[in-house]
């Protein structure tokens, strides 16, 4: 029944196909292991990513009780297909494999044969005591590798690894150590400078999809960090704790002198200026202090103990990256084991957000025409792009003083969702779940920041 | 594949685990956890040669805990402390290595220089003896099963190669990737470092040669995990290599798996739908699942009525029925509950 797709042209590695095709009317049953292994064979031929097969819906209780014989043939083949492709070996030819050398001390692999692509987004260079062949030692620059990079590339047949070993070598040419497997690099490498399996995966999946991946905190002085984030948000300076001070005894000062009346919170504003509008009338509503610049009022945890840490740096494929110094990332992702790590708490997550830089708020969707085609894409600058500034301290306390500077658009109005959902703060954690890796974003929404009114 | 390893039946499945993790690096093995136990564990390695896709992955296969447990019970299963039977080589060992490597790629290079490239074979690969054994007969078992795949589907065997042929990766023909990259490699080595290297050295005459990363370390002659198998899940907690069940949450999960799988189910992993395991009927390659399943600490762990909306929600929208399983730790009993929308109106 599938004859055309055993044809050695069909094309492969197009992730964009792979999804469509998953994609198809059964998105929802779109479940692990819910492929169709008998398309991807002979290993050794050029292999082919195909459709995925139709399944069942449960074994049909056959003469011998069980699966049917036409069911239990199908799924022979289905798992012979699999266990087949699963035996393709790692082969590389010599002109196109690397070579390097691990040191467990170090928790590095030193890299001695540099071949193909991956070395301009992967390693670092480290100075090292190095042994010359006269004996004495100097301080050498060499580039290596995280356990993460050493392992990926080990584990696509990119690199041959060795394990740095005492043995004397000199008689056997071209041996720099004990051949490592690609077993040995799972059991041995990880678990080093912070590493964990569920790391590796996440790091191993964004590698084959092509991005590039390097740590956030740097594991030493010689790795280069990422430009400092566009939009440094400071912790909160000297300056801002007394503001934070003060704001926090004006409040109370307002309510013993302004008396505060919760049951008539017009008055002051009435008194002043009218309420000419709606609008006016919701902006002196608001008496409560909202936004992502108010303080959680909670104490503080220790945030050295959260597991919810960025971990890594993500740039897309498409990034100009330069290695020794790597631009700002246009991620960041936190990584944890779904097994252990309950939910983020909302200090957690605002502790994270403390630490990313402010993104421009996504520009409104564009709306679509009746007959399908979309409208011109209309640069909307100002709306977006300015939105009301964060209340200060004295208009906070006399909101009645300050003219209106609401992003109210003339005309046309945008329509604000995409901003609300998405906020200026953006943060993704992989969850990992003994293997199974989920994407989630969580994100800052600036509803404080857009007054519906 | 079933009938392959009829005399190896009994050997129990060697996990290597390392970090508390149990891997599986040995595709016999993988197939027998499959097929014999019904146990489907995460493949979790890039795959040879489709190196940059996650659809399908390769070795190692990653067992979630509750299916090492099951496992180690059912005494089909040792663990393997992995660090520490990789033992560092003797002189003699890595020599005997070093040999068999050069003598490998010497066949190769002869090889290639008789053939014409295209129609060379990888033949005499830097494998031991015992792993180029086992691939022959891996070779003659495909070859049977393809012929029986061929005579099944009443095709003409020819419109495939032969299977010798079919021997993974002709050295003339490196995968696309690798040609682009080779073609964009930066040839500049940090180090005068030729010398150290003998396969560079071929390499930098005409003809190249393939160099084959191992993956499974049992073929290493210096492998050794006699000395640190454990057959009980106590003995290797003893030994610090394995903690799994800890808690009592672990020891429910434990507990609920081992029921449902007793039952003839295959469970996945259910994150994604809400749950902890997705509940098969059968393989997961050819059947879609019934359940989501839920484990309850205790029969009487106090539910919320959001819980139930959400499962019952969630469930009719993947179609499926939401299963509430609670452990009773005291009994070592699983009772069942299953949610489903109603479905009027």
């Amino acid at each position: 029944m599938d004859e055309s797709l055993e044809l050695p042209n069909v094309h492969l590695q197009k992730p964009a196909d792979i999804v469509a095709a998953e994609d198809d009317e059964q998105a929802s049953d779109d479940e692990d292991g819910g492929l169709d292994w008998t398309k991807l064979l002979p290993a050794a031929l050029r292999p082919v990513i195909p459709k995925r097969g139709e399944k069942e819906y449960e074994p049909r209780t056959g003469t011998a009780g069980g699966e049917s014989g036409l069911q239990v043939h199908v799924l022979e083949r289905s798992r012979a297909a699999m266990f087949e492709t699963l035996k393709a070996t790692r082969t590389t030819s010599s002109k196109a494999i690397s070579y390097g050398i691990w040191h467990p001390h170090l928790a590095r692999a030193e890299v001695t044969v540099m071949k193909g692509i991956h070395f301009s987004s992967m390693g670092h260079s480290a100075p090292r005591q190095v042994l010359d062949s006269d004996g004495t030692e100097k301080l050498q620059k060499r580039l290596e590798l995280l356990p993460e990079e050493a392992i990926y590339l080990i584990e696509r047949g990119s690199m041959f690894c060795w394990k740095e070993s005492n043995l004397d070598l000199q008689q056997l040419e071209g041996v720099d150590g004990v051949p490592m497997t690609v077993q040995q690099a799972y059991s041995e490498m990880i678990g080093t400078e912070d590493l964990t399996l569920e790391k590796f995966q996440v790091f191993a999946y964004l590698k084959r999809l092509g991005y590039v991946v390097t740590r956030t905190r740097p594991p030493n002085e010689h790795y280069p960090t990422a430009t400092p984030l566009s939009v440094a948000v400071s912790s909160p300076s000297v300056l801002d704790r007394v503001r934070r001070l003060f704001g926090g005894l004006a409040s109370g000062l307002r309510r013993v002198f302004a008396r505060f009346d919760w049951w008539h919170p017009l008055n002051t504003s009435t008194c002043f200026l009218g309420i000419r509008n709606y609008g006016s009338l919701f902006r002196s509503l608001r008496f409560i202090p909202t936004g992502h610049s108010v303080p959680l009022n909670r104490e503080e945890t220790n945030q050295k103990d959260s597991p919810y840490q960025i971990f890594y740096n993500l740039y897309k494929p498409s990034t100009p990256f330069k290695k020794s110094t790597p631009p700002a990332p246009d991620f960041q992702i936190v990584v944890i084991n779904a097994r252990t790590t309950p939910m983020p708490t909302l200090q957690e997550l605002t502790n994270l957000f403390d630490i990313l830089p402010e993104q421009p708020l996504p520009l409104p969707r564009q709306k679509r025409l009746a007959n399908g085609s979309q409208v011109e894409a209309k640069p909307v600058p100002s709306a977006p792009a300015a939105p009301l500034p964060s209340t200060g301290f004295c208009q906070r306390l006399f909101p009645w003083a300050f003219p209106t500077t609401a992003p109210v658009t003339q005309g046309r109005r945008v329509n604000p969702f995409m901003a609300l959902k998405n906020g200026k703060k953006m943060i993704v954690i992989a969850v990992v779940d003994a293997g199974n890796i989920g994407f989630f974003k969580f994100s800052e929404g600036a509803f404080s920041e857009w007054p519906m009114a | 594949m079933s009938s392959s390893t009829r005399d190896d039946d009994e050997r129990p499945i060697p996990l290597r685990v390392a970090n508390q993790k149990a891997y599986v690096w040995d595709v016999e093995d993988v197939a027998r956890i499959r097929s014999k136990y019904r146990l489907c564990g995460i493949l979790a390695g890039t795959l040879p040669h489709l190196s940059q896709q996650n659809v399908f992955l390769g070795i190692p296969l990653v067992l979630l805990p509750e299916e090492v447990v099951l496992l180690v019970e059912q005494g089909a299963a040792i663990l393997i402390d992995d660090p520490a039977a990789h033992k560092p080589p003797s002189p003699a060992q890595i020599a005997q290595w070093h040999a068999e490597q050069t003598e490998s790629m010497k066949t190769q290079l002869a090889g290639i220089e008789s053939k014409n490239a295209k129609e060379s074979q990888g033949g005499g690969r830097a494998l031991s003896e015992e792993a180029q054994r086992k691939r022959k007969e891996r070779e003659e078992r495909k070859r049977a099963a393809k012929a029986a795949k061929a005579l099944a589907e009443g095709e003409e065997a020819s419109v495939f190669t032969p299977a010798s042929e079919a021997a993974p990766a002709p050295v003339a023909s490196p995968s696309k990737t690798e040609e682009r990259e080779s073609s964009a490699a930066t040839p500049s080595n940090t180090k005068e470092s030729s010398s150290f290297f003998p396969f560079q050295q071929t390499s930098s005459s005409a003809t190249p040669h393939t160099i084959v990363v191992p993956a499974p370390s049992s073929s290493l002659p210096w492998y050794d995990p006699s000395s640190c198998s454990y057959s009980t899940i106590d003995a290797a907690r003893a030994a610090g290599v394995w903690s799994y069940p800890a808690t009592l949450e672990e020891r429910a999960r434990c507990g609920v798996f081992k029921s449902l799988w007793e039952q003839g189910y295959f469970m996945g992993i259910g994150i994604k739908f809400g749950g902890e395991y997705l509940v098969y009927p059968g393989d997961p390659l050819r059947y879609h699942s019934h359940f989501t399943a839920t484990v309850l600490e205790a029969p009487t762990t106090t539910l919320r009525p959001m819980e139930i909306v959400a499962h019952g929600r969630l469930g009719t929208a993947t179609k499926k029925a939401h299963l509430l399983c609670g452990w009773d730790d005291d009994k070592k009993e699983v009772s069942y509950l299953s949610i489903e929308w109603a479905g009027f109106g």
